[in-house]
């Protein structure tokens, strides 16, 4: 059954999945094996877009779906015990910049390969970055823009970091529909990614996992 | 000419083959986009020196002083530095549109000082500090803000250019509707006030981005839209905004649309509708 949810969530077929969802709970199946099989979906609607078959629509919907399917199988995973994490990710859309639908993304696939993750939400000021770290003593941050302006937020929220003296032993990557190499070395951060897997990867990289 | 009034909008360094010419200092390919886009109708060119924020002041002068002696027409500078802004204002020449100011704090006072000292249009986007208000009356209010700020600096309303904002419909497919019926507001509650638009957003994310551009620009046009930022090399985009005016009966005795008939404009609809 976890492979029709994989194909039916992958096409788009948002009410059979969720109907799958409810059914494979009513029946015992783990909110593991479930979230395995949305994470499976998800890399298959990535290759898509890759691909040029699937376009922001399609991301968006699968975002939604995959709030709904967690929705669901939420009394289950709260019975599970406390999941061993690779590690936490601090993640969130710089000041100026209120675009959200990659990086929540990022926060979901993040979540669901096994990292500790906090959203921060959009618009987030440097300080309240800086704060956060102190708080919840990530190993990455994840810094989100769309515009160009948010470039300038990048490096500033950088900078910030650094003028806290929290950057050593920190690993940054940033990420947005028009970020490039050269982004990434104007802002200062590690790493930037073109998707949500390269994310992932990412932080799996600097967690050693 | 059509009656939209046309910003072109190639000559934006967040473009890769503009940042490539503006880091190499390519004179050619800057002035190539600039005349093709005049000739082609603009009203104005869009001017944005793009995403390396230190050297956006020389580059933004750069683009200025490159583009100027090769057309007749003014410039829109397109930055939300004001440093930037205020170095290009000393070198244009020919009185520029400014893009542009919107409800954030910071642009309202570091850019609508500089449009009232020049005697500038002013493109006014409809949002602000918290962000783009997702209903029409959101954006309303947003706009009577500002035009409220923009007659106290002494900018007289048909020096405003109110944007609606469009919003991907990849996100929200009822982001169109909100812009159509922000511009029909708009209309009239400023009737002298110019509405102004960057098109190509509403379709970003999606394939075939064309058909969505034309077919909005078109509902635009019906709403009161009268000035908008496109590529006017865009023969398709461009071929639809003649005929949508003239049905829009804006075109007397159809001769823009019989003259873009004349000067091919057509041509390759044509071949294709016969091949068909």
């Amino acid at each position: 059954m976890s492979k029709k949810l994989v194909s039916a969530i992958a096409d788009m077929r948002e009410e059979e999945a969720l109907k799958l969802v409810r059914k494979m709970t009513a029946e015992g199946t783990s909110p593991v094996a479930i979230l395995d099989a949305a994470r499976e979906a998800m890399g298959v609607i990535g290759e898509r877009c890759e691909k040029g078959t699937y376009f922001l629509p399609e991301l968006i919907m699968a975002g939604e779906m995959l709030t709904q399917i967690t929705e669901v199988i939420r009394p289950e995973l709260a019975k599970l015990p406390e999941i061993k994490r690779h590690g936490k990710v601090l993640i969130g859309t710089v000041k100026g910049d209120i675009h959200d639908i990659g990086k929540n993304i990022v926060s979901f696939m993040l979540d669901v390969n096994g990292f500790d993750v906090r959203d921060l939400g959009v618009d987030v000021a440097p300080q309240k970055f800086v704060e956060a770290i102190r708080d919840f003593h990530p190993q990455v941050i994840g810094l989100s823009g769309f515009l160009t302006l948010a470039f300038d937020a990048m490096k500033e929220t950088i900078e910030a970091i650094k003028g806290a003296d929290l950057r050593d032993g920190l690993k940054i990557m940033i990420g947005g529909g028009q970020i490039t190499e050269q982004i990434k070395e104007y802002s200062g951060a590690d790493a930037y990614g073109r998707d949500a897997m390269a994310g992932v990867s990412l932080a799996r990289k600097w967690v050693g996992k | 000419m059509s009656s939209l009034k046309i910003i072109g909008e190639k000559i934006n360094g967040t473009r890769p083959r503009v940042a490539q010419a503006i880091g190499q200092r390519d004179v050619a390919v800057i002035r190539d986009l600039a005349v093709k886009q005049a000739e082609a109708g603009a009203a104005w060119l869009d001017v944005n020196a793009g995403t390396r924020s230190s050297a956006e002041p020389y580059d933004l002068v750069w683009l200025i002083e490159t583009i100027q002696p090769v057309v007749e027409i003014p410039l829109c500078l397109d930055s939300a530095n004001p440093l930037a802004m205020a170095a290009g204002l000393r070198v244009v020449e020919r009185t520029p549109m400014i893009n542009s100011i919107s409800g954030e704090a910071r642009r309202l006072e570091g850019i609508l000082p500089l449009v009232a000292e020049h005697g500038c249009s002013v493109i006014a986007l409809a949002m602000d500090g918290t962000g783009i208000p997702e209903t029409c009356e959101g954006r309303l209010e947003v706009a009577r803000k500002l035009v409220t700020e923009t007659r106290a600096s002494g900018v007289p309303d048909d020096r405003v250019y109110l944007d609606p904002l469009a919003m991907t419909l990849a996100a929200n497919t009822k982001s169109a509707q909100v812009a159509l019926d922000t511009i029909r507001e708009m209309r009239r509650e400023f009737p002298e006030a110019h509405l102004s638009m960057g098109l190509s957003n509403i379709s970003f994310g999606l394939p075939a981005r064309s058909h969505i551009n034309r077919a909005f620009l078109i509902l635009a046009l019906a709403a009161g839209l009268d000035t908008a930022i496109l590529d006017p090399l865009d023969r398709e985009i461009m071929a639809a905004l003649v005929a949508a005016e003239l049905v829009l009966g804006q075109d007397r005795h159809c001769l823009n649309y019989t003259r873009a008939y004349r000067a091919g404009l057509f041509a390759r609809s044509d071949a294709m509708a016969t091949r068909a």
